[in-house]
């Protein structure tokens, strides 16, 4: 029988929208889900998951486990499975799951699909859509002998229904030696109280047009005002006015906020194929001609250094 | 593989062949270009390493033109049908009884997108990976530290060598090979080898060989064209935010 174990993400010892996504998803398939569970002081997270539909948790709660780190996580993920029995494995294309998604399909012999965006189930027979070629086209995948099926879905494809925790039937895994041929040593975290990227419904955007990290400062109170994510293209980042986590596109985050502002990105197509799949594109550029008015809902020709300080007016008029 | 940049049509469930012109993925030249640096740094030697048909060559020719100092060329041309579990396969083949300190290759490749053959090639040669990196310091025979941009900010990752590591493009900006470089690559050793001499059977090529199977492409859906808004920002902003909020329901 058809069981997915999905392996769950935390941020701030909470479960991560991404996550969420993924569970609501397997029920409205009619799906069995299992979930595994990995993190520093992440036991109290079972009933969330329970809530949302996972028949057991596997849980691995150790110190050692703080940041993911790709030895322990592999080996933690294997052995929920083999005890779990799942057909499929489930987890988000987030930093994390593009890592640890083709470990585990090595490990057990099988191949994976990976940043799916669009899935069809039929029992363990899976269509799966997935754009490549920087998104100018889409492939649409099967996996093509019997066996483990390994997946990792982007952010924002599905909707997360909220639901309440639920006493979770929870399995403790034991915790292997982990830093044997890497040791990570910390992680730098960058301001972390702002919204995420992935999980924003709106995202405010700087590119390089912006001209410098106060530019970035003029921008970012539109985002604060909006409850938006603050993003940025890679010319933004790479010149280091602002950290990469902020970066979307290709090589950062890729988004599909219900809203998202461009303001003095050019559009470059590792840019669009991050963020085309936003359901609405507002973009402010100088420049008639920016390959962004060409996905843009409403194009702003003109200066953003201008068109900032109206739209924080609009805005604040708006939530009254 | 086929240059993104460029115009790519889709025709019948397939990629349209004619107009496609081929690079090297961008993300490897990050790799390269990094390769290299380490080796101007402390020593050593730059391998190239492909697995693809014969117009593979070209793109080994202009690495070497950037720098390294030798390339192995596995030829294959069921490349198309291949999927990055067969490809991590077919290079664990090729890496048998070679000797490295470290591989180098993209987070992802430019025409699949996928990430998935380097830590599969990691899992099945029993190497540590670290995805992902945007900075690397403190090179030594034994250990390299690497900075992965993960989910909750930048990871600090020392790792055993030999390893692997994928490169994001933040990492660095390839050079360009100079006249003198191209001029040297004619000389500087392409190996060429065939999948029968790596003892590689029918059923680890091609579609026997790989896990998953792409039934056909499809066009990406497109964006239907928007308005655009021209003049003083006081108005033109104002225009688009009524718009926002009627059609868009913009904060509603
Ligand atoms: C392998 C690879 C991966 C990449 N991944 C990414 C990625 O993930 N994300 C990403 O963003 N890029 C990525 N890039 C880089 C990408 O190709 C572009 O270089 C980058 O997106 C350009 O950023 P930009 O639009 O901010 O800058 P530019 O292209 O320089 O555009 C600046 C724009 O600002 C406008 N402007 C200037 N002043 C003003 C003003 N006062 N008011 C209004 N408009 C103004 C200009 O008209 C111009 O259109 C990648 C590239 C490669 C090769
Ligand atoms: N046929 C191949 N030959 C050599 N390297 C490859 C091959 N296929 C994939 N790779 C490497 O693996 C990376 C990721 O590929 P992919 O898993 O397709 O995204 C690429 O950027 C290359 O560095």
């Amino acid at each position: 029988m058809t069981k997915i174990l999905i392996v769950a993400e935390i941020k701030n010892g909470e479960i991560k929208k991404n996550t969420l996504e993924l569970f609501s998803f397997a029920k409205s398939q009619g799906l069995e889900s299992e979930a595994v569970l990995l993190g520093s002081d992440v036991s109290g997270q079972a009933d969330v998951l329970a809530g949302q539909g996972a028949s057991t948790v596997y849980i691995g709660d150790d110190a050692s486990l703080e940041i993911y780190n790709t030895e322990q996580y592999t080996s933690l993920v294997i052995d929920a499975l083999q005890q779990s029995q799942a057909t499929q494995v489930w987890l988000t294309s987030s930093e994390m799951g593009r890592d640890l998604t083709p470990r585990v399909a090595a490990r057990q012999g099988v191949g994976a699909l990976s940043d799916v965006t669009q899935l069809e189930i039929n029992v363990d027979e899976i269509t799966a859509f997935r754009p490549c070629m920087a998104t100018k086209a889409v492939q649409k995948c099967e996996f093509s002998k019997d066996g483990l099926r390994v997946i990792s879905i982007r952010s924002g494809i599905f909707s997360a229904e909220e639901t309440a925790p639920a006493p979770a039937n929870t399995v403790t895994l034991s915790i292997p030696e982990g830093h044997s041929q890497l040791k990570v040593r910390e992680v730098q975290v960058e301001e972390s109280d702002e919204v995420e990227l992935n999980e924003a419904s709106i995202i405010v955007s700087a590119g390089r047009g912006v001209g410098g990290v106060e530019g970035c400062e003029f921008v970012r109170p539109l985002a604060n005002e909006l409850g938006a994510a603050f993003g940025a293209s890679r010319a933004v980042c790479d010149a280091g006015w602002l950290p990469h986590k902020h970066q979307v596109g290709q090589t950062g985050t890729m988004v599909n906020p219900d809203f998202y502002f461009a303001l003095g990105i050019s559009g470059a197509i590792q840019h669009l194929a991050g963020m085309s799949g936003s359901k609405v594109i507002v973009a402010v550029n100088k420049d008639p001609d920016a390959p962004i008015f060409k996905v843009a809902d409403y194009g702003i020709v003109g200066d953003l250094f201008k068109a900032v300080p109206v739209l924080r007016e609009e805005v604040g008029k708006l939530k009254g | 593989m086929p240059d993104v940049a460029l115009n790519i049509k889709v025709k019948d469930g397939a990629i349209v062949e004619e107009g496609l012109s081929y690079v090297i993925s961008s993300w490897d030249e990050t790799a390269l270009e990094a390769a290299l640096q380490i080796t101007e740094d402390v020593g050593g030697e730059v391998t190239l390493l492909t697995i693809g048909p014969d117009k593979a060559a070209e793109s080994l020719r202009k690495g070497l033109a950037m720098g390294a100092h030798k390339a192995i060329h596995v030829k294959y041309d069921e490349a198309k049908e291949s999927d990055s579990f067969a490809f991590a396969k077919i290079l664990q083949k090729a890496l048998e009884g070679r000797n490295y300190d470290l591989i180098l290759t993209g987070k992802q490749a430019q025409d699949t997108d996928a990430g998935l053959t380097a830590p599969m090639l990691a899992e099945f040669i029993s190497l540590p990976q670290v995805t992902n990196i945007i900075r690397f310091s403190d090179v030594s025979e034994e250990s390299i530290t690497l900075y992965r941009k993960g989910d909750h900010g930048t990871e600090v990752i020392d790792m055993n060598l030999p390893g692997i590591v994928t490169v994001n493009d933040s990492l660095n900006e390839p050079r360009l090979a100079s006249m003198r470089g191209i001029m040297m690559a004619k000389k500087k050793p392409l190996e060429e080898i065939e999948l029968d001499s790596l003892d590689i059977p029918a059923e680890m090529r091609g579609k026997q060989g790989s896990m998953t199977n792409v039934l056909q492409f499809e066009k990406p859906e497109t964006r239907k064209e928007g308005q655009t808004f021209e003049g003083d920002e006081a108005d033109t902003v104002k225009q688009a935010m009524d718009l926002l909020v009627s059609e868009s329901k913009f904060l509603a």
